[in-house]
This record gives structure tokens, sequence and C-alpha cells, in this order.
């Protein structure tokens, strides 16, 4: 019945946490994007940031920015309807999104406190991401 | 940051209040009474650096100094935490040059101050069929005559008077140099620079940086000048007489080269002569005198040497003419010229023979002699033979206003006012009155014509003044010398400068022409 149906949800296997993580992380991941080109311009500004060395700092942000969208949304849709395609795909775009943010924590030009301050925290929800993923993309396949 | 000290300015001494100073001892820094440089750090971008921190202890007896090694926290957000761009932080050393990355170096450093060609130099392939082609390549004044090896020499003395061959020949350029040079019997078929064939050898090119036409030195004249100074001209041109030894002499060295070269309007050689003096030379003989000459003349003109170009060059001679069958015809000849008496060390008037000094423009000039007067001179004849003496055999009626006046436009030809005064001894109306010439003057007044930026020198007028004095017949049997002068003066009438305006600007305003339609 009804109330069996509430207290028994053993049956929806979407990880409501990694939603709520995708959800917060793409708030954050906004915020993040939005700082870092600020602080790129800022610097370009304030030290001496020639040409070849603004270019890939700009390029790679912008990679990282398209990345982070079709991962969000993936794993999102992979989740939400539990199948495990989307989700191994997100997955293994997140770990491009890693290696992209630890090019902005220690790799890039000039890596200001903030900047790892940001980094860190991104990488720290790319962290928790994956485990979720990786434990529901266990409990989709079996 | 502990070695960096910015107040250690005296090496191996103590700077005053300088805490941080390695040359300074515990007694130097008891006398300190400050420190002048607190702190040193690093970059203050930086999230962590090192800061040394110098400070007096002036409780202690006596003052020390603390030296502190800490590390400073920057608290803002924005600090550099690291930085992989490793110029970022400090003055980069700048490339040094090698052969390898010279082009890249100066292709990205090199601007148009860095540049060393002349960019009239480089000859344009596009425009070589153009027909304005002989434009690019015409001489100039000044450029060097190009022969088909390098360029036309003219051995000159350089730091001392030891000539030296690398002297390029400008184009228009007159020049006479003189220098000495190194021979000796034994090398004499071997110096070059003393045989005539190094200086017919190579072709001038007719254009300029155009091999195509070669224009050959030809020999002129050859005068052959003996031991002791005597020259002969020699009459058949047997072409080149090279160096050679002959009974311990060294005969045919060159010992003057005069060029002459003829050139066209469009800047083009067309010939070129050479006359050559050649001598000999002893044994003892250790170094010859050289002179060189070039002088250019445009083709089918008579070579008159201009004093101006247009105005009058202060220095060069004023030229004058005279004027038969209708229009003036300049002399030549240096002294049909306007000249003056010249001063001879004989100062007896009548003793002169007659030499002349030609007036130069500018050049304020008097000469005189002395003439002797005795009782039996002729009145008549003193006065001919002092203005002849005074004026010359050939005293010019015209002067021309402008150094390069040329003949043929009279209006150009000023003619000399011709004035005499007399002097009058109001004592002397018992004697015979004799009035001989006793002084010259000429007063040629100029004029500043042109703009004021150049301004050119333009004769407006010229004035003789002939001064004619009594003579006074000393007693026979006495002498008397009285003084003759002569004189030119150069005054400068140049009216003020007018200032010029532009003309005020019309209003042009025209009405259509039926604008009072209907009425009209």
């Amino acid at each position: 019945s009804l109330v069996l149906e509430i207290l028994n949800n053993s049956y929806q296997l979407s990880s409501v946490p990694l939603q709520i993580l995708f959800y917060v992380n793409g708030i954050y991941y906004i915020f993040y994007f939005l700082a870092t080109l600020a602080m790129i311009v800022y610097k370009s500004q304030v030290f001496s940031y020639p040409d070849n060395f603004l270019a890939p700092d700009l390029a790679l942000l912008f990679i990282m920015a398209i990345l982070e969208a079709l991962r969000l949304y993936f794993g999102s849709k992979g989740n939400l309807t539990e199948e495990e395609a989307p989700l191994g795909f997100s997955l293994v775009i997140t770990v491009g999104s890693v290696i992209l943010s630890v090019y902005f924590l220690v790799w890039q030009t000039y890596v200001l406190k903030a900047d790892v301050i940001l980094s860190a925290i991104l990488l720290f929800t790319y962290g928790l991401e994956s485990v979720l993923q990786i434990i529901a993309i266990a409990a989709f396949v079996s | 940051v502990a070695k960096l000290c910015v107040c250690d300015l005296l090496v191996a001494q103590c700077d005053v209040n300088c805490c941080c100073d390695p040359d300074c001892s515990a007694a130097d820094f008891s006398l300190f009474t400050t420190c002048s440089v607190p702190i040193v750090t690093g970059d203050s971008h930086l999230c962590s650096q090192k800061a040394a921190i110098y400070s007096l202890d002036v409780e202690a007896n006596p003052p020390e100094r603390i030296f502190k090694l800490i590390d400073q926290i920057n608290p803002n957000v924005f600090c550099i935490h690291a930085a992989n761009y490793k110029q970022a932080l400090s003055f980069i050393s700048p490339e040094m040059p090698t052969s390898e990355n010279f082009d890249q170096l100066l292709k990205q450093f090199g601007s148009a101050t860095f540049s060393t060609e002349f960019d009239s130099w480089s000859i344009n392939p596009d425009s070589q069929d153009s027909s304005d082609a002989n434009e690019t390549y015409r001489y100039e004044y000044g450029v060097p005559i190009q022969t088909v090896d390098a360029f036309l020499r003219l051995p000159s003395p350089v730091v001392s008077s030891w000539c030296s061959d690398a002297n390029p020949a400008g184009f228009l350029v007159n020049q006479a140099t003189k220098c000495s040079r190194l021979v000796s019997v034994e090398k004499c078929s071997t110096i070059q620079a003393v045989s005539m064939l190094f200086y017919v050898n190579s072709s001038i090119l007719a254009k300029w940086h155009e091999f195509v036409f070669q224009v050959n030195i030809t020999v002129q004249s050859i005068v052959v000048q003996s031991l002791n100074g005597i020259r002969t001209l020699l009459d058949s041109n047997e072409g080149l007489r090279l160096p050679t030894i002959l009974d311990e002499l060294c005969i045919n060295i060159v010992l003057g080269v005069s060029y002459h070269i003829t050139y066209t309007e469009a800047g083009e050689i067309i010939e070129a002569a050479a006359s050559f003096v050649l001598g000999a030379i002893t044994k003892e003989a250790l170094s010859i005198q050289q002179s060189f000459e070039i002088s250019f003349t445009q083709v089918n003109t008579k070579p008159v040497p201009l004093s101006g170009n247009p105005g009058y060059v202060v220095g060069l001679p004023v030229r004058a003419g005279f004027r038969p069958h209708g229009y003036p015809f300049p002399n030549t000849n240096k002294y049909g010229q306007l000249t003056i008496l010249q001063s001879t060390s004989n100062q007896d008037c009548l003793a002169a023979a007659g030499a002349r000094t030609p007036v130069l423009f500018g050049y304020n000039m008097i000469s005189g002699c002395k003439l002797r007067i005795t009782a039996a001179m002729e009145c008549q004849l003193l006065t001919q033979t002092l203005l002849d003496l005074l004026k010359g055999q050939n005293f010019p009626e015209y002067v021309a206003s402008f150094g390069n006046s040329q003949a043929q436009d009279v209006l150009d030809w000023v003619p000399i006012t011709h004035l005499h005064i007399s002097e009058q001894r109001i004592y002397n109306i018992f004697q015979s009155s004799c009035q001989i010439p006793v002084s010259l003057e000429i007063e040629v007044k100029w004029t500043k014509y042109g703009s004021l930026v150049n301004p050119q020198a333009r004769i407006v007028n010229v004035t003789a003044t002939v001064t004619t004095a009594t003579l006074n017949q000393p007693p026979s049997g006495r002498e008397r010398t009285i003084p003759i002068t002569s004189s030119v003066v150069f005054t400068d009438v140049s009216s003020p400068a007018e200032p010029g305006y532009k003309a005020r600007p019309t209003i042009n305003v025209k009405l259509p022409f039926d604008f009072f339609f209907p009425f009209v």
C-alpha cells in the first residue's frame, strides 16, 4: 500500500546525496569559474603576464567549464534515470576535471592563495562525487 | 635576504647607521643611533617571504645590533602562493646574441633605429624597368664616384701627412690634396700607388650602381718632372709609362694626378680624363709628396667658376665683365675680374710690377703703395700712370649681381658707377693745379635676397670713387712721397625684413543670377 511505498524505498536506486552534490557543485562551479576568470584578469594587470602564458590558462579554464557542464548533465541524467552508462561517462569526465583542477591548483602561472582555496574545495567536491558515483553505479548494475 | 644591504655603499668600510653592513663590527654598532634600513624583505606579493629585521637595542650598554631572520606572512588572500613563471618576480638577464639567435633577436628587437641600411641605397627591383629608373641611379653631390671594383680614389692625408688610399672622390666635390708616400728605389716597381696603372686601371660607372655603362679613364697629358724640378710636357701620348729602374734612379713615378670628370645634367658621368706628373727618385729618397686633384665640368659648358649659387659666397671672387656688342662678356681670366692693387714688399708704386689681387666678396681690402715724386715728373703722365696702377689694365664695366649670373642675362649685371672727388687744398690756390689720383675706393653695396631662412647675397650697386689731390711739386732736387691707396668696402644695404601677412579671407558670396526673379 501507500505506507509501504513510502517506507520501503529500496527499489529507488537513485542516490539522493549524489543529486544534492551535483546541484551544489553546479552552483559552486559557476562561482569558481567567475572567480578564477576575475583573478586571471587581476593577475594580468598587476603582474607580468605575457600572452604565451595567459592563453593556455584561459583556454583551460573554458575547457574546464565545458567539461563541467557535460559532467554534471550526464551525471545527473544517469543518476535520475538509474542508468549506469551516462554515469560512467560522467565518471570519466570527472577524471579530466580533476586533472584540470589540479592544474589550477599547482601548475597555473600564478597561484594565489584564493586559487588554492577554491581549487581545494573543488577537488574535495570531485572526490566526494566520485565516491558516490561509484556507489551509485554499483547499485545500478546489480 | 640576509645578504642584501641597501645602505652598504662603502666597500670594506663601515657605513654609518647601516645595521646590515657586514663590514661593521660590534664596536661600530655601539656608536649608531638608529638603523637606516630596519627591514629587508623579498617580494611583498608572495604569501610567505623571508625578512631580515635589523634593530638597535639602545637599552643595553653598549648598544648592540639585533638581527632577526623571520618568515613574513602576507595576510592578503590574493598573495602569490606559487609562481610557475620564473621571470615573474625578478628581472631576467637578456639573451646574449650568438650567431644562432642573432637573426631572431634582430627581428624581435630591431627596428628603424637599428637599421644599418640607408633606405635609398636598397635597389628596388620593381623600378628597374620603369621609365624613371634614371632618377634613382644618378650621382648626387657628395656621393662617392663608383668604379668597377670600389670607388675612385683620391689619396689624401688622414691623421698624419701619409697618403691614405681609401679616400673616395665625391661627385661634384672639387678637391685638391697633397700627401706623402714612402718609396724606395728597390721597391718602386712593386708599390702600386706610384704607378700610373693604379690610377687609370678601373673604369668609372656612368650611373650610380649600374654596371652596364662604364667610362674608361683616359690619359689626357703626361708631364715629366726632372730631378731638379723642370717639367716637360710630353708631346705624344705613348700610353702608360710604368715605373722602371734606370741607373740607380726610379723613373716614371707618379707625383701628381689631376682628374677631370665631365658630367651631364642628369647626374651621369660621360668622360673621365687624368693628367699625370711623373717624376724620378734617387736612391737616397725615402718619401715623395704626391698631389691629387679632381674637378668637374658639365658637358657642353665652358667652365666658369661660379662665385655662389645663386647668392655670392663670402670669399669667392666678384665676377665682372665688359659689354661689347650688346651684352656682357664675362671674363674667365682671373685678372680680368674686379681686382685691386696688391701691396708689395717694395712699396714703390712705380716699381710695382702690376700685381693685382682679385676682389673677394665680403672681404674688405685696403692696399697701397708710396709714390715718390721728384720735380721732374710730368702731371699728365703721372695721372695716367696712377690711374692705370689703381684701376689696372682691364677695369671691368659690369659686375654680376648674383654669383651664378649668366652672360646672356643682361639684367643680372650691375654697371660700375665712377665718381671723381677732388681734394681741394685751399691754401695752394697759387700753385699750378695738377690733380693726380691718390686713392680708389670701390664700394660694393649688397643686399640679402630671398627667404629669411637662407638669404642669398646680391650685389646691387658698385661705385668706384677716384679721389684726386693737387700735386705739390717739390723743389727740384728733393723728393716727396705721397701714399696711394685703394680699397674695397662691402656694405650690406639689406632692407629689414618686412612682415608678410596672409591675405584676408574674403567671403565669397555669389547669388544665383535669377535671385531677384521676377523683379529682374
